[in-house]
């Protein structure tokens, strides 16, 4: 098992080397002149100090020397200072935030984590405890109503969807605004005695005991929360619930059935823990795909996380943030893929011994 | 000797979207303590959805017993509630499946499979039940018992596999014990050590089994009695040594002539069984064998024969007595055509 997991983690950065590869070859679109944005803050005046930029950090060297460069940084010769290098953190300077890139998104974080640890907990549950309640009544009303619940989800365009319960949830009754707290919590989360231990609003809220705080933060997330996961609800339903019909249709299922065990210790204890293996692999996609769900939701409700941030940077053609976005999204996405791979290994002692 | 299972017009059919398939079209037999009872056929004779219909494991929808009496031990199967069976299934009849590869659950511990029924049955806490387990093995044959109670199902091989689905079933001392083609999926060797190893335990523990195979060559060393099934029906019944010596019903004859036989020689060529089985979606009414048979005549087209007592203890269900017809034997022409 720990061999397994060194293993996975031996292969983790090479894993993100392509991805830079990947990314690097992505900023190679853009002229030389616009990269030396990575490296400098301010916007030159004339075209003979671009030039200069390109040659003090080496823009029109080989490819090669390039990517070494972008990775690591180059040092800056007047001040002697090592400046850009991903590996670094430096993901250059963001038109749009009007701040580095990396500031950026660390500053936009917390709101679209807060948002996504708050969707995880419905979205695996929901999905998954509807796609087996679906199989295990197979063909029945309620597995009809899963699927028809399941294919408006899975063909409905989040952007619509969200407009919608934002009409009938905000404009209409006005119970869930828009937004990430209201003026008055703004105001309590700001004020000097409450501290930030998170930046997470609801669980600061809860650790600074301002109970009034969590609900009004949770009440702005709810609309986002439901929008982002009635798409994962749709595909975690059909996925589970097709793996657990093919599940109960095994042999193993009939040998447990024939020793007399009872249906319902046949499906959590014989079925369920077979069904959920390939359930993991979605399950763990679906939950960094929150990340790329997050850039139309958050627009939608206007709230402001990582999501907003981007569809901002994306349609003022601003490269680098949305490069700096998708670098640190696959990041994650390895991440998770690692722990889908250990996830895997406890599930499925196949894989736990090879 | 007393009778223990007692079978009586078991009628089961699916019910699927091409139409109603007539899997067990209304099979009586009945099994004695101790014995041993063969069913043979070719694939789709509805021999494992006839004893599947027993403990009811057929799936339903779409399949369903329509009709038929099943009494074991004085209690008829098929009336008791899903609760009632339950504690029949596993511990009173015990099932061994044809695939051990598939049989058994991939994600839970041998030991756990074993130890599940002798919980479930014999209300033995986990020790006990463990150290049943290992006893189990042992039984059946699988080194190291012990050591490999924590193994997972694919760290064994084929025929230890069916060992362990051996042991599971053998773990409640089950009065019967059904054996669905449990040497079918084995290498030749290893297939001969399970039917060693059943003999052996039937030997030491005196259950009653049912063993349904396709392969008339192991029911000849092991079996009490034997029942041929074809096309749903019972269509021939007798004593183990009486059906390989005076088959009565031209299907019996047709299989035992499409054995290989080592003492005969290569000049006999085996002779197969023409066509195909009738389409269980639209039996015929006439005897459903006839379109194959050498024998047949006016009547086989007009009605359907029933099992009928043709000798001690031996049934057929046939409209001719093949006893006194001289066989037609294709390979003679055969054997002509290549003197010509």
């Amino acid at each position: 098992m720990t061999a397994y997991i060194l293993r996975r983690l031996v292969q983790l950065p090479i894993t993100v080397f392509g991805v830079t590869i990947l990314i690097f070859l992505m900023l190679q679109v853009l002229s030389p002149a616009e990269r030396a944005a990575l490296y400098i803050k301010d916007i030159p005046k004339n075209e003979a100090q671009i030039d200069r930029v390109i040659k003090r950090y080496g823009l029109d060297k080989p490819i090669y020397v390039q990517y070494v460069n972008w990775l690591v940084g180059t040092v800056d010769q007047d001040t002697g200072d090592r400046v850009g290098g991903v590996l670094r953190a430096d993901l250059g300077y963001s038109r749009t935030g009007r701040e580095p890139v990396i500031d950026l998104l660390l500053r936009r974080l917390p709101a679209t984590a807060e948002l996504a640890i708050w969707s995880f907990v419905p979205i695996l549950g929901i999905g998954i405890w509807l796609g087996i309640i679906a199989a295990i009544n197979h063909n029945k009303l309620i597995d009809q109503i899963a699927r028809v619940f399941s294919i408006v989800g899975y063909s409905f365009p989040t952007f619509v969807f969200g407009l919608l319960v934002l009409m009938l949830f905000y404009a209409k009754t006005g119970w869930f605004p828009p937004g990430r707290l209201s003026d008055w919590a703004v105001q309590v989360v700001s004020a000097p005695g409450f501290t930030q231990y998170t930046n997470l609003n609801s669980f600061d809220a809860l650790l600074n005991g301002r109970f009034d705080v969590f609900l009004d933060a949770l009440r702005h997330m709810f609309l986002p929360i439901i929008t982002l996961s009635y798409l994962s609800w749709a595909l975690l339903l059909r996925v589970t619930r097709s793996s657990m019909l093919e599940t109960l249709g095994q042999d193993y299922i009939r040998t447990a059935r024939a020793k007399g065990v009872a249906e319902k210790k046949v499906v959590n204890e014989h079925a369920r823990p077979n069904a959920l293996i390939p359930v993991a692999t979605i399950g763990g996609l679906t939950v960094v795909g929150l990340l790329n769900g997050v850039v139309i939701t958050e627009t939608v409700f206007n709230y402001p996380g990582l999501g907003s941030a981007v569809a901002a940077a994306a349609v003022s053609l601003d490269v680098l943030t949305v490069l700096g976005f998708v670098l640190f999204n696959a990041t994650l996405l390895i991440s998770a893929n690692l722990i889908v791979d250990v996830m895997y290994a406890f599930l499925d002692p196949r894989v736990r011994l090879r | 000797m007393a009778k223990l299972l007692e079978v009586s017009n078991l009628k089961t059919q699916f019910f699927t979207q091409d139409g109603i398939v007539h899997a067990v079209n209304g099979i009586s037999y009945q099994v004695d303590q101790g014995e041993t009872l063969a069913i043979v056929g070719e694939s789709g004779s509805g021999k494992s959805v006839g004893v599947m219909s027993l403990i009811r494991l057929i799936p339903e929808p779409p399949g369903k017993i329509v009709d038929g009496q099943v009494m074991f031990d004085g209690q008829d199967l098929l009336k008791l509630s899903e609760n009632e069976l339950r504690s029949v299934r596993g511990n009173r009849i015990a099932m061994i499946f044809q695939d051990p590869m598939t049989s058994l659950n991939p994600v839970l511990t041998i030991g756990r499979q074993i130890t599940e029924a002798l919980e479930l049955h014999l209300n033995m806490g986990r020790e006990e039940s463990r150290k049943r387990a290992i006893e189990l093995l042992e039984l059946v044959g699988i080194p190291g018992a012990a050591s490999r109670l924590d193994d997972y199902p694919h760290q064994f091989s084929g025929g230890m596999r069916q060992r362990v689905m051996i042991a599971m079933g053998l773990s409640c001392d089950p009065q019967l014990l059904i054996a669905d083609e449990p040497t079918t999926a084995l290498d030749v060797t290893i297939q001969a050590q399970i039917v060693d190893l059943v003999e052996r335990l039937k030997k030491e523990l005196g259950m009653a089994i049912i063993w349904i195979t396709h392969d008339l060559g192991v029911v000849a060393g092991m079996a009490d009695r034997v029942i041929v099934m074809y096309s749903g029906f019972v269509v021939e019944e007798a004593a183990v040594d009486e059906l390989y010596a005076q088959p009565r019903h031209p299907y019996t004859l047709g299989l035992l002539r499409s054995i290989p036989r080592l003492d005969l020689g290569r000049q006999k060529r085996l002779i197969p069984i023409d066509g195909l089985p009738p389409d269980l979606l639209d039996p015929p009414s006439h005897c459903p064998f006839a379109p194959r048979c050498v024998f047949n005549i006016e009547k086989c087209w007009q009605e359907n024969p029933t099992l009928v007592t043709v000798g001690t203890d031996h049934k057929s269900a046939c409209w001719v007595d093949i006893s006194n017809v001289e066989i037609y034997d294709p390979s003679a022409d055969q054997q002509n055509v290549e003197a010509l």
